[in-house]
């Protein structure tokens, strides 16, 4: 245990020196924020007002808050993945560094030594991604969104659970990469795709049937569903004790993915959790044992 | 002495290149074994599948009495490895990088600051434990990376090219911390080297080409087969020595002869009455040149 924890502290140490590394992981975030706002926060509030037919009025800062929660939601999902890969290059700077060859010629086991890679970018997704939901609800609470306390609570655990899934996913996809341009090729395929994968860049009720059966195959499209619920749900409250016809709200919860459907039926916030959570593990346990399979290091 | 290396019929392809060929030796214990060879002469390889850091396509390698494929973590734990190129963290401080290598061989807490002040007495840089390691010198630097494969006490330290780049005063060091070490501790050192100065102190020498043996023996068996002793002779005119009808050539104030043996030597000077000559001994380049057909460069030239 004292290993394991003396080499997540070495790979946190080499992220946090690395200032550029770092820094350039903590704006990217920041720069979707600035440019969904810009670009897509009347997007947002036209697709909402479509939702209500005429006759219906619904308050400013209704709409403004089902925007703001659609955007925070759809940033922080697609950050916790893409974020993850940026911070998960020490794997493939040892390989090149040599640095791997000197940790596999002790008796360290790999289990360990894979652990501490994994620890170590979470430890650092988490911090950057927590940073980014802090601004996120900064500028929620200045837009004067019904995100309240509770609903902070739960985007940030959250972000967790999500940094959790792209670590593990970053962390066996970049087993097998062993330079830092294949990274570099592999982060960018990841930040331009995961968002329309995984229903944060457009709602998934938008797409074709077919495709809305394979993305809810995917496990990140529960993360985004579940960051939705939690940063529009408390405004959906407020439309139903102000009025709001319930069909008219349950329209929304369709169309803006709080309500997600695995082959036909509706999966619960449980459920998406017990999603995200095995996922994982199941993830963590195939990217150890990958590890631990694949031992020796070519030079 | 015991064999504390034992490498029998070792095999290692990468693809249609047999980088070592049916590799066989032995060293003994406590002993200064050096391992020659061009660059791709198998040497590299044949160190990480000893270290259980590669994986060997056939063949055996038994380390200390314990099998790399049955034992491997008692293997790591016997050896210790200095790369070619310093693989420490560049952006940490020294004390980092021995920390954080220490704990890989369980070595933590107390224990393990003891051992990096010991370390660092004897290499001689406890006042850069706190500098970062990408700003050291190439000498301060080398003595860091010895210090780590030194940490948890080898068996065996294994040197891949320790002293390329080094200036004389940071070789010397080295070399006297490790032969130091070599008699107190009775640690095998395992050398690959493009220095021959280096490789003529060794007990046993490999040349390595083409992944297998072209050559082995002590320097002085080497040197007795590989390469011829030269000898010098002053004061004497060139009718001289060209009635010995042996190849010669004119250097500087005498004529320097290629001799096949000792007896020949005397030979020559006591029927010739020659009073003033000098008699050296071939040098380990020469071995290396007349083994492989080709000169070993060293530092940059390599």
């Amino acid at each position: 245990m004292t290993t394991l924890l003396s080499m997540t502290r070495r790979n946190i140490k080499l992220f946090f020196h690395d200032k550029g590394l770092f820094f350039t992981s903590l704006i990217t975030p920041l720069i979707l924020l600035v440019l969904y706002v810009s670009f897509l926060g009347n997007v947002y509030k036209d697709s909402i007002m479509a939702f209500f037919p005429e006759g219906i009025t619904v308050s400013e800062r209704i709409v403004d808050s089902v925007a703001v929660g659609q955007l925070i939601s759809s940033i922080l999902s697609v950050s916790c993945v893409t974020v993850a890969f940026c911070s998960n290059m020490l794997m493939v700077q040892d390989k090149v560094t040599g640095a791997a060859l000197d940790i596999a010629v002790t008796p360290v086991k790999r289990a360990y030594l894979s652990l501490s890679y994994y620890i170590a970018t979470y430890v650092s997704t988490s911090i950057i991604c927590i940073t980014a939901t802090l601004v996120c609800l900064a500028y929620a609470n200045a837009m004067n969104s019904y995100i309240g306390f509770r609903e902070a609570v739960l985007l940030l655990s959250d972000v967790l659970i999500l940094a959790m899934l792209g670590t593990a996913v970053s962390s066996i996809i970049n087993f097998f990469l062993s330079s830092q341009g294949q990274i570099s090729a592999v982060g960018s395929m990841v930040s331009s795709t995961y968002g329309f994968v995984s229903g944060a860049y457009m709602p998934i009720s938008q797409f074709s049937p077919v495709l809305q059966k394979i993305i809810s195959l995917l496990p990140g499209t529960y993360g985004t569903s579940l960051m939705r619920n939690h940063a529009i749900a408390s405004t959906l409250d407020v439309m139903e004790a102000e009025g709001i016809p319930t069909e008219i709200v349950e329209a929304i919860r369709d169309g803006f993915d709080l309500n997600i459907y695995f082959f036909g039926n509706r999966v619960g916030v449980g459920g998406m959790y017990a999603v995200l959570l095995l996922t994982v593990l199941l993830l963590i346990v195939i990217y150890v044992v990958i590890n631990c399979t694949c031992k020796k290091v070519r030079k | 002495m015991k064999n504390i290396i034992e490498i029998q019929n070792l095999t290692k392809t990468y693809g249609s290149l047999t980088a070592v060929d049916n590799l066989s030796f032995k060293v003994k214990e406590g002993e200064l074994f050096a391992f020659l060879g061009v660059n791709g002469a198998g040497k590299s390889t044949t160190i990480n599948i000893m270290c259980s850091a590669l994986a060997k396509d056939s063949g055996s390698v038994i380390i200390n009495g314990n099998n790399i494929d049955t034992d491997s973590d008692k293997v790591k734990n016997d050896i210790g490895v200095v790369f070619q190129s310093s693989v420490l963290d560049k952006s940490l401080t020294v004390l980092d990088n021995l920390q954080s290598r220490g704990a890989l061989y369980s070595l933590h807490g107390k224990e393990l600051r003891q051992r990096i002040d010991e370390v660092a007495r004897l290499l001689d840089f406890s006042d850069l434990l706190k500098r970062t390691v990408g700003k050291l010198s190439g000498g301060q630097r080398r003595r860091i990376d010895v210090a780590r494969a030194l940490l948890h006490k080898p068996k065996i330290l294994i040197l891949d090219e320790p002293t390329t780049g080094l200036d004389p005063q940071t070789r010397s060091l080295l070399w006297k911390v490790i032969s130091n070490l070599q008699k107190s501790e009775n640690m095998t050192v395992f050398l690959t080297t493009h220095y021959m100065e280096e490789a003529a102190d060794a007990d046993y020498v490999v040349i390595l080409d083409g992944g297998k043996i072209s050559a082995d023996g002590t320097p002085y068996e080497l040197k007795t087969k590989w390469a011829r002793d030269t000898l010098t002779l002053y004061g004497v005119d060139t009718e001289s020595v060209e009635g010995l009808g042996i190849p010669f050539e004119r250097l500087g104030d005498g004529y320097k002869l290629y001799v096949s043996s000792p007896h020949e030597t005397k030979t020559i000077v006591i029927e010739n009455g020659f009073d003033d000559f000098e008699l050296a001994k071939g040098k380990m380049d020469d071995v290396f040149l007349a083994v492989t057909g080709r000169e070993l460069l060293g530092g940059d030239g390599k």
